[in-house]
């Protein structure tokens, strides 16, 4: 009887109404700070309420494709966009490259010079080298390529230790577990003691996109429209490059 | 946000999904203990198969099943009940991943208790319900207290599934390990530490209370 | 009263009875093995013979030809089995009553008298000695308004000393109360003292069967099951 009674207070409690409709945007975890202070100053000026979904983009794509309702979908990578955009699910037209990022080579402060001097030429001096894994891990697949268009793959394969996401290839430079790593300029904000060896001209490194969409299972269009439109507007694209992106599609 | 409006929304959908698997996880449990029919062992299969799915793959089965185009999610969107990416979502996933432990420590506990106290209820005239709640029961209560707890810890661990379908929305779907999780990706070791710290210390007690009443309950864990 | 017809198959033997039990209280007498209990068991419902019937006061309580097997909630048999049973998380008020839902011949203030454990009903059943869980468990029985009462062995588990203090109240219960009973004892004494009629069991078959004033002139013979205890 006592559970019938828990039956019943559940049932009431399933059936409360749901929060007061706001737009959903499912972003890449990276995005996390420059995503909540644009949502900030979105409000501020005047834009309705903005949720965020953060994980990473292969999760958020799958969610979306598997019907999960989101308004806008923000990806680390144009694969993961692709594959929602293959799925016929974003809005026609809508797609644009959002903010762009590069590649950084980190080590401890007192390695970080001899680091930089010897990264392209004696690839031997570093024992270990952390990225993200290169099989699943955007920024490992970025870090491949770099090293691949270098010419220094070969080299520095034997040696690479790869990680499950970009902050563990930080973790591994900090706890001494890997003598440089290769993240995004972007990740240094969540670095304590790693500090930048030298930064991957965007010339030079892969090219890092984040694009932005908008969602067709969206109920409320307009809405997801006016805030993709401040995404790229020029307020917004302040607030990327001081947290270290590059905006791309300011106007 | 602040951890401690994190902390509160684990354990309450934690409770929640606890409070949920009850009802079914009784009667699965009793079915597995008590009766012999067949496809038990594909049942019994299918209950415990959480505890080795990878929480993600389970994450997306539930998403498939309560995606506003799913099967179940289209039923509930037509009576006006969102699930995916709502709190809903975030109590499914728990209890989908919590059922198995609870199903199996009160299968264990309803093993312990007599059969012959069954068959006398049954003599003196209660029927196989009567029977089940006046004797079963109560004599295997420490094995469902334990159980419940041992579920609840793992609801508040849940993490693969919960962010499949109910994802990771500050305010609104944010678990303690979810949480965790963001925190360490996004560089914020404090808050990372501090809601280490509570999983942890939540997760050391249930145990420890779970364990403490399978010992009583005579079960070997 | 009780017609039996069973078949059961019974490890390293196979159990095959057919009698009609009229009497007010009828002893089922054999060796330990010799398949008495699971008579009881097959009564009340508790074990499914292969083949057979048996019917209580005219109604089929099990029928292979049929179709027919009620459940035990459904057979109206007040059954003491060797080990008691009593439910140990219900005190020994609740334990007694707990079959009387099913509609009361007997008050508890009768059964309790008769059996004297009106002073006993608010303890834990934890708390009784031997003699009095026995009686206990017998009018938990009784209250459940059984058509037939089944005792199994039930003063096997009891010294010498309380034999003879339980035995009255269970002659009580056979000369004061309505109630027949199918009594399982392998000791010839209170086969004899306890009988209208009695029936002797050996691997499965009746070997004999007669009234206890027969069975008392019965010489004692070590091969003879009827002599052994």
């Amino acid at each position: 009887m006592r559970f019938l009674g828990c039956f019943v207070v559940l049932a009431i409690a399933l059936r409360a109404p749901a929060p007061p409709a706001s737009l959903i945007v499912s972003a890449a975890t990276s995005l996390t700070d420059a995503l909540d202070d644009v949502a900030k100053a979105y409000g501020a000026a005047g834009g309705g309420e903005v949720r965020f979904n953060f994980a990473g983009s292969n999760v958020l794509a799958r969610q979306i494709v598997n019907g999960a309702p989101a308004d806008l979908f923000i990806s680390a990578d144009e694969t993961q966009m692709e594959v929602v955009q293959k799925a016929g699910l974003i809005v026609a037209g809508s797609r644009v490259d959002l903010v762009g990022n590069q590649l950084a080579v980190v080590a401890s402060p007192e390695r970080a010079s001899r680091v930089r001097d010897r990264f392209a030429n004696a690839p031997a001096e570093i024992r270990r080298l952390a990225i993200g894994d290169p099989a699943a891990v955007p920024a490992g697949v970025y870090a491949r390529r770099y090293l691949e268009a270098q010419g220094l793959w070969k080299a520095y394969e034997p040696r690479v230790v790869p990680t499950a996401n970009v902050r563990a290839a930080l973790v591994a430079v900090e706890t001494g577990g890997a003598d440089a790593a290769i993240v995004y300029a972007t990740d240094l904000a969540a670095a304590r003691t790693a500090t930048i060896a030298f930064l991957v001209p965007p010339d030079i490194g892969p090219r890092i996109v984040y694009p932005a969409a908008l969602l067709s299972s969206s109920s409320n269009q307009a809405e997801a429209r006016r805030f993709l439109s401040f995404l790229i507007g020029r307020d917004a694209a302040a607030i990327f490059a001081r947290h270290k992106f590059i905006p791309l599609a300011s106007r | 946000m602040n951890l401690w409006e994190i902390t509160a929304f684990t354990v309450v959908t934690a409770l929640t999904a606890t409070a949920l698997m009850i009802p079914p996880g009784l009667f699965l449990a009793w079915l597995l203990a008590r009766r012999r029919f067949r496809g038990r062992l594909l049942l019994e299969t299918i209950v415990s198969l959480p505890l080795v799915m990878p929480p993600v793959a389970t994450g997306l089965i539930l998403l498939l099943l309560f995606s506003p185009r799913g099967p179940l999610g289209r039923v509930l969107a037509s009576a006006g009940i969102d699930v995916v990416f709502t709190w809903r979502a975030v109590v499914i996933a728990m209890t989908v991943m919590g059922l198995p432990l609870f199903v199996r420590t009160v299968r264990a506990g309803i093993e312990q208790v007599d059969r012959r106290y069954e068959a006398m209820a049954s003599t003196l005239g209660a029927p196989p319900l009567r029977v089940f709640y006046s004797i079963t029961l109560p004599l295997a209560l420490p094995a469902l207290a334990a159980g419940a707890v041992l579920g609840f810890a793992r609801a508040i661990g849940e993490f693969g599934a919960t962010i499949m379908i109910a994802g990771s929305i500050p305010g609104v779907t944010r678990t303690l390990p979810v949480a965790i999780y963001t925190f360490a990706e996004t560089g914020r070791d404090r808050e990372a530490a501090i809601l280490l710290g509570v999983s942890a210390a939540i997760a050391f007690v249930a145990l420890w209370l779970s364990n403490h009443l399978s010992a009583r309950a005579g079960l070997r864990t | 009263m009780i017609a039996l017809d069973l078949r059961i198959e019974q490890g390293d033997f196979v159990l095959q009875v057919r009698e009609r039990l009229e009497e007010r209280a009828v002893v089922l007498f054999g060796r330990s093995g010799s398949g008495k209990t699971t008579i009881l068991d097959a009564i009340a419902g508790l074990r499914t013979p292969s083949a057979g019937a048996i019917a209580l006061n005219g109604r089929d309580l099990f029928n292979a030809a049929r179709g027919i097997d009620l459940p035990p909630h459904e057979r109206h048999i007040g059954y003491v089995p060797q080990d008691i049973a009593l439910f140990p998380h219900l005190n020994v008020r609740r334990n007694v009553l707990y079959g009387s839902r099913r509609g009361q011949t007997l008050s508890l203030d009768t059964v309790g008298s008769i059996l004297e454990i009106d002073a006993l009903l608010d303890r834990g059943v934890g708390m009784l000695s031997g003699g009095e869980r026995q009686r206990v468990a017998l009018a938990r029985a009784l209250m459940s308004a059984p058509e037939v009462l089944l005792l199994d062995e039930p003063l096997a588990a009891v010294d010498l000393e309380l034999r003879r203090r339980i035995l009255p109240y269970l002659e009580r219960v056979r000369d004061a109360l309505a109630v027949p009973i199918l009594y399982v004892t392998h000791d010839r004494d209170e086969a004899r003292r306890f009988a209208d009629r009695i029936v002797v069991l050996d691997r499965g078959t009746v070997v004999w069967s007669g009234t206890s004033a027969d069975f008392a002139a019965i010489r004692s013979d070590p091969r003879d099951p009827r002599a052994s205890a």
